[in-house]
């Protein structure tokens, strides 16, 4: 499996957004009504037909503010909490390690939003289920890159084999300097979406140390299993007893009427 | 019915029994059914997982009321231990694992029953509480749903075992139960040996309803 990468180097985004909207385009994602609040970034959130959208925010800076800007978007972990509590297996690995969404399977009962680290899925009430990025399957096994990466102007956004990205980001933050650093490799297994940052993850609004959340690691690899053993062991234990013990029999004969009970 | 079989329990006590232990087992495997990728095809019977999404929720409304009037109707009898009695039971495990020559007597329900109670009181007001929430993650901070679904989790891997130690000792695990909970009449042999307590205390009390006897007229007085 030849697994690939998006990489996202803040440093040459300008915020045009072109990225957001080559995702509508491809996706056919028709934009919704919005309203200024006083920002560039718009629509003011994911939604479940924005699947990628830049983040503006600004940041004090000595004497000066900074604007910087953040491509948000699904990751693509590899251990991807969203796949290990989706109970329909409407999220899934595919063969180039993103994850998907098989829409169809989905069952709107919104799990996988409660579990990402990331805060990524969305959930459309008008279909019941729930939507992310896809990092372009369709696109990739036709060998284009991602309609994001295709349209980026600047080459903010660039696509390519896992070893080869990694390598670019490296040497990228190398080169930055300073608070530079490379966001996505080194956690939940690694990230299909692999940021050079400036500045430090918190101020991108990214956690700085995302994992598979404890809670679902507990129901999903220890309650889930221990459910199914315990109930197995009861059901032997029962048979065990049974067999060795006996049932609990009334005292025979100390009564007129037999056992009209059973 | 035969002459000389006693009256355990009244209809309503096995209406609201029978309505927690369908809901409850329609919830074991309707939940199945999401847990666990090679139980889908539970889905697939019900016309999709997403209908057995359903079927699950509104089945756990179900059992909710049914719980609601267990609890109401169980907790003075079944909810509270009565010591040293109780205790003595425990220690002899009822008789279930080893021969103990001398079983204590114990009233309407055994601490074996009581301890069974409690669970399901406890893990099913858990159960409740978590999937009503788990219902409407989004209006709820997504640490504390999280949260809830692993409780669900934790009641079901407390409540399916139980099920299924329930299931035993109310059939072959125990003959003469069951029909506590079906015809309502047990045996008088039955009686004695389960809850000898209180057999003697309905005697004293002269609230024993033998058929054939000085037939009271309904079987269902409640």
């Amino acid at each position: 499996m030849t697994e690939y990468i998006k990489l996202i180097d803040v440093s040459k985004c300008t915020g045009c957004r072109g990225c957001q909207l080559a995702c509508k385009q491809w996706n056919g994602l028709p934009a919704k009504q919005t309203v200024n609040y006083g920002t560039y970034q718009n629509p003011p959130d994911l939604q479940a037909n924005t699947w990628t959208l830049i983040r503006f925010s600004e940041i004090a800076d000595k004497d000066r503010v900074k604007w910087i800007f953040r491509k948000d978007g699904c990751m693509h972990c590899t251990d991807a909490a969203c796949v290990k509590v989706c109970p329909s297996g409407a999220l899934y690995h595919t063969d180039v390690g993103t994850v998907a969404v098989n829409t169809e399977k989905c069952i709107g009962c919104k799990e996988c939003i409660s579990a990402c680290p990331f805060d990524i899925p969305r959930y459309d009430k008008a279909t019941d289920k729930i939507y992310k990025c896809d990092l372009c399957y369709s696109r990739i096994k036709a060998d284009l890159i991602p309609a994001c990466a295709k349209a980026c102007p600047t080459g903010a956004v660039t696509f390519g084999e896992k070893q080869v990205m990694l390598k670019k980001a490296h040497a990228r933050a190398k080169e930055l300097g300073g608070e530079a650093s490379v966001y996505g490799d080194k956690f939940v297994g690694g990230t299909h979406v692999v940021y050079v940052l400036e500045e430090k993850p918190r101020v991108y609004g990214l956690p700085s140390k995302p994992s598979v959340p404890a809670t679902i690691v507990i129901w999903k690899d220890i309650l889930k299993p221990l459910s199914l053993i315990a109930a197995g062991g009861v059901i032997a234990g029962s048979l065990l007893h049974y067999i060795i013990h006996g049932p609990k029999l009334p005292d025979e004969n100390n009564d007129k009427v037999g056992k009209g009970g059973e | 019915m035969k002459k000389g079989l006693i009256k355990a329990t009244d209809a309503f006590e096995r209406i609201v029994h029978w309505n927690l232990a369908i809901s409850c087992l329609i919830l074991c495997i309707t939940g199945l059914g999401m847990m666990f990728h090679s139980f889908n095809f539970i889905g697939t019977l019900m016309g999709g997982l997403k209908s057995l999404k359903y079927v699950h929720n509104f089945t756990g409304l179900w059992f909710l009321v049914s719980l609601y009037f267990a609890i109401r109707m169980w907790w003075k009898e079944a909810g509270v231990f009565s010591m040293p009695e109780d205790l003595e039971w425990i220690k002899v495990a009822g008789g279930y694992l080893w021969h103990v020559d001398k079983v204590p007597e114990v009233g309407k329900y055994n601490p074996g029953q009581k301890m069974f109670f409690l669970a399901v009181a406890i893990f099913g007001s858990l159960m409740v509480v978590t999937g009503l929430i788990m219902w409407f993650p989004l209006l709820f901070p997504p640490g504390l749903v999280r949260l809830m679904y692993m409780l669900h989790a934790l009641g079901f891997a407390v409540i399916f075992p139980f099920f299924f130690v329930h299931l035993y000792l109310g059939t072959i695990g125990s003959p003469g139960s069951l029909s506590a909970m079906t015809t309502g009449w047990v045996t008088r042999a039955w009686l004695k040996k389960q809850h000898g307590k209180w057999l003697k205390e309905m005697e004293e009390k002269g609230e024993l309803v033998v058929f054939g006897e000085e037939e009271k007229g309904s079987t269902s007085h409640h």
